[in-house]
């Protein structure tokens, strides 16, 4: 039954070459008398059992022995694992065109081979797609850390509840306690408008601001398995030891929102199509991008 | 100083010093064509580079020169055979050739023919595809079975046997048969493919009428061969094949034919072959083939001892390396022989023949499927036969 596999694998190397295209006709002819159970006359399966044990030989002659002896038990598997596997591809490809997975119409688990999957970076995308070029916002109130004098300025656009933004995060420290005292770091939030909740930590960062405990309750928000309930955001500030009684009244006022409705305008402004996008001076990254990426380009900002 | 410098002759191999797949190469397919030494290779060369021109029609400085060159191999031929005359060398293409131009030209309809058991299909075909009574001595205990031949021999016109037999090495002693053969009034050809490249053949000494063999088997070219015959035979022999070079003079009517060899040497040549050819019969003189036929039977000696210790084995033929010169033809119980070639070449590169060898009538007679068979010859070394062993025993080990 090897000649099954034989076929199949002189047949596609036989559209190259005309020397496996004699090999293929032989596996079919072979093929064809087994499946009328008639012996295989030109002699390839013992053909290839013989090459394969031959070479198997030198290296471990006690593999050699037992596939000699088990060869066409060997064969049967391989040609029914063979079978299934062409199968079940073909039920993928079916669940793809159908249902544009291959896992099926209920999953959401990833094909590994995505045939539409695009090279994009993978962010947080807003309802639009990247339309114009992007271009560095005014840094404005927007909290930052390090000198205004920095030669570098990094500028990240998140959003908390945004995975990507969230996985960017450990980089983003990693960068900043690198280029501590060369740089600075501004962060602008650009609460995702198709994530329910991501407006309400947006406006609570901004209140952690009023109160002088952004980078603290920013560095909570990143590092926790947050929830987005008025709740769960009030207790944040309690271990950030904000003032709470002022930090409620924030979550409730006009200031708040408007300071996050402008820092999201700015986004917009900038061409932001989704986070986290950074402005390392005017270059843009977007995406969450390893530590090396940002190094070159800071180091060659540094160079100008 | 009495035995092959087989390293010095290894040299002359370029395909020996290659590798494939990073093992050397071990060639043990003599007996189907020697591989060829550089010597033989640049005369080929020369034919093509320096007077690639017709022999013995043309007039011009390189006709001549390949005229020249043509009868200069005759005469090495006739040298290496020991042949009375050099016009008792036909040139050929092969053994078959050989075989079939005398099975075609002696005048055998309705006569007799005798040839052994163990007959290459080149020995065995031409008599029983033409008009004649075919029979055959069967070996005794794989001895010529001198008995049957002197009752078979009676009537007999002509006595076709293989020399030495690609089957198993064995073979017949052909100075007793030829005597006996003469003195019942029966010409006698050789099929010598297997024994001019292994021994000595002296065609005087043996008084043989007919002998055919193969130059690629012999370190030269593919597809050359000699037939040797008597002069006075060769006179009276029709011809068999008629064209340029084979005539003297003709008209719409008639024609007058050459003498042998001419007569006999239709067409254009292979001359380069020719030349070849030559060269390799020097290049085995100078050698010996006393000591070929020494170092063969040293290396299968090695190589029958050690097989012999392996029930699973069986030699086909006399258990003594002496009678089957370098030729082991073996079985692995209950394996294909094709297998065991196979699995060979794919383990170590060894590369030994699988089948019935032509040989179909003899396995037939003995339900044989085949055999494998390892042929050697001088380049092959005791480091080969060592690891040539080694890998029968491993593979033996695999399908036990
Ligand atoms: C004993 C014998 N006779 C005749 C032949 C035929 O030789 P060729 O094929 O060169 O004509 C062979 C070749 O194997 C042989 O071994």
């Amino acid at each position: 039954m090897i000649c099954l596999i034989a076929l199949i694998a002189f047949g596609i190397l036989g559209i190259f070459s005309v020397s496996y295209r004699k090999l293929a006709l032989e596996a079919f002819d072979c093929v064809f008398r087994r499946i009328t159970l008639r012996k295989c006359e030109s002699g390839l399966d013992q053909r290839l059992k013989s090459q394969i044990t031959g070479k198997l030989m030198v290296k471990s002659p006690k593999l050699a022995s037992k596939i000699y002896k088990n060869f066409e038990v060997i064969s049967w598997i391989f040609t029914i694992l063979m079978i299934a596997s062409t199968i079940y591809s073909g039920y993928g490809i079916y669940n793809f065109l159908v249902h544009g997975n291959c896992n099926g119409p209920d999953s959401n688990a990833l094909c590994i081979f995505d045939p539409l999957k695009k090279e994009e970076p993978e962010t947080c995308s807003v309802a639009f797609q990247k339309t114009a070029e992007l271009e560095a916002p005014e840094i404005g109130d927007s909290p930052s850390l390090g000198s205004l004098n920095s030669k570098i300025t990094i500028i990240e656009f998140g959003c908390y509840t945004c995975q990507y933004t969230r996985e960017a995060q450990e980089t983003v420290e990693k960068v900043l306690k690198e280029y501590k005292g060369t740089m600075r770091f501004v962060y602008k939030s650009f609460p995702l408008p198709n994530h329910e909740s991501s407006k309400n930590v947006a406006i609570a960062a901004e209140c952690a601001k009023l109160s002088g405990k952004f980078w603290l309750y920013n560095s909570l928000l990143f590092n926790k398995d947050i929830k987005t309930d008025d709740k769960s955001l009030i207790s944040y500030a309690k271990e950030a030891n904000i003032n709470i009684t002022q930090f409620e009244q924030c979550l409730n006022s006009q200031e708040a929102i408007e300071n996050v409705d402008i820092e999201f305008n700015q986004g917009i402004a900038s061409g932001i199509y989704g986070t986290p996008t950074f402005f390392i001076n005017n270059i843009s990254l977007v995406g969450p991008q390893s530590f090396e990426e940002f190094t070159k380009i800071i180091k060659k900002e540094l160079r100008k | 100083m009495f035995s092959l410098n087989v390293e010095k002759i290894r040299e002359d191999f370029s395909i020996l010093n290659k590798t494939i797949n990073n093992k050397p190469i071990i060639y043990m397919d003599s007996a189907c064509v020697t591989l060829k030494p550089k010597q033989v290779v640049e005369k080929i060369n020369q034919y093509y580079n320096e007077f690639p021109a017709c022999a013995g029609r043309s007039t011009h400085k390189l006709g001549k020169k390949v005229t020249e060159e043509v009868e200069q191999s005759r005469k090495t031929i006739q040298k290496f055979i020991n042949a009375k005359k050099q016009e008792e060398i036909i040139f050929t293409r092969n053994t078959t050739e050989g075989i079939n131009l005398i099975a075609n030209s002696l005048g055998l309809e309705g006569k007799k023919v005798l040839g052994t058991s163990k007959e290459h299909n080149s020995n065995l075909l031409p008599w029983l595809n033409g008009n004649m009574k075919y029979d055959i001595v069967k070996d005794k205990d794989n001895d010529f079975n001198f008995e049957e031949f002197n009752e078979k021999i009676k009537n007999t016109k002509l006595v076709a046997m293989r020399h030495t037999s690609n089957l198993d090495g064995t073979t017949i002693p052909a100075k007793e048969i030829i005597k006996i053969a003469h003195e019942n009034q029966a010409l006698v050809l050789l099929d010598a493919a297997q024994s001019i490249p292994h021994k000595e053949v002296d065609v005087k000494k043996l008084d043989v009428d007919f002998l055919a063999f193969s130059g690629h088997k012999m370190l030269g070219p593919s597809g050359t061969g000699i037939l040797y015959g008597k002069y006075d035979l060769l006179e009276n022999l029709k011809t068999f094949m008629l064209g340029g070079e084979t005539v003297f003079d003709s008209n719409y009517d008639s024609f007058k034919l050459e003498k042998p060899p001419e007569k006999f040497e239709a067409g254009l040549q292979n001359y380069a072959g020719i030349i070849g050819l030559a060269e390799a019969a020097r290049y085995l003189t100078k050698i010996g083939k006393d000591k070929i036929e020494k170092h063969e039977i040293k290396l299968n000696n090695m190589i029958t001892e050690e097989l012999n210790k392996i029930p699973e084995i069986d030699i086909l033929g006399p258990n003594v390396p002496e009678s089957r010169s370098g030729i082991i033809s073996f079985n692995i119980k209950n394996t294909d022989p094709h297998n065991v070639a196979s699995m060979l070449d794919a383990s170590n590169n060894i590369m030994v023949r699988s089948g019935a060898h032509c040989v179909h009538s003899w396995f037939n007679a003995n339900k044989l499927k085949g055999s494998a068979r390892a042929s050697l010859y001088i380049y092959n070394t005791e480091e080969e036969a060592d690891i040539f062993v080694k890998a029968v025993k491993d593979l033996v080990k695999i399908v036990k």
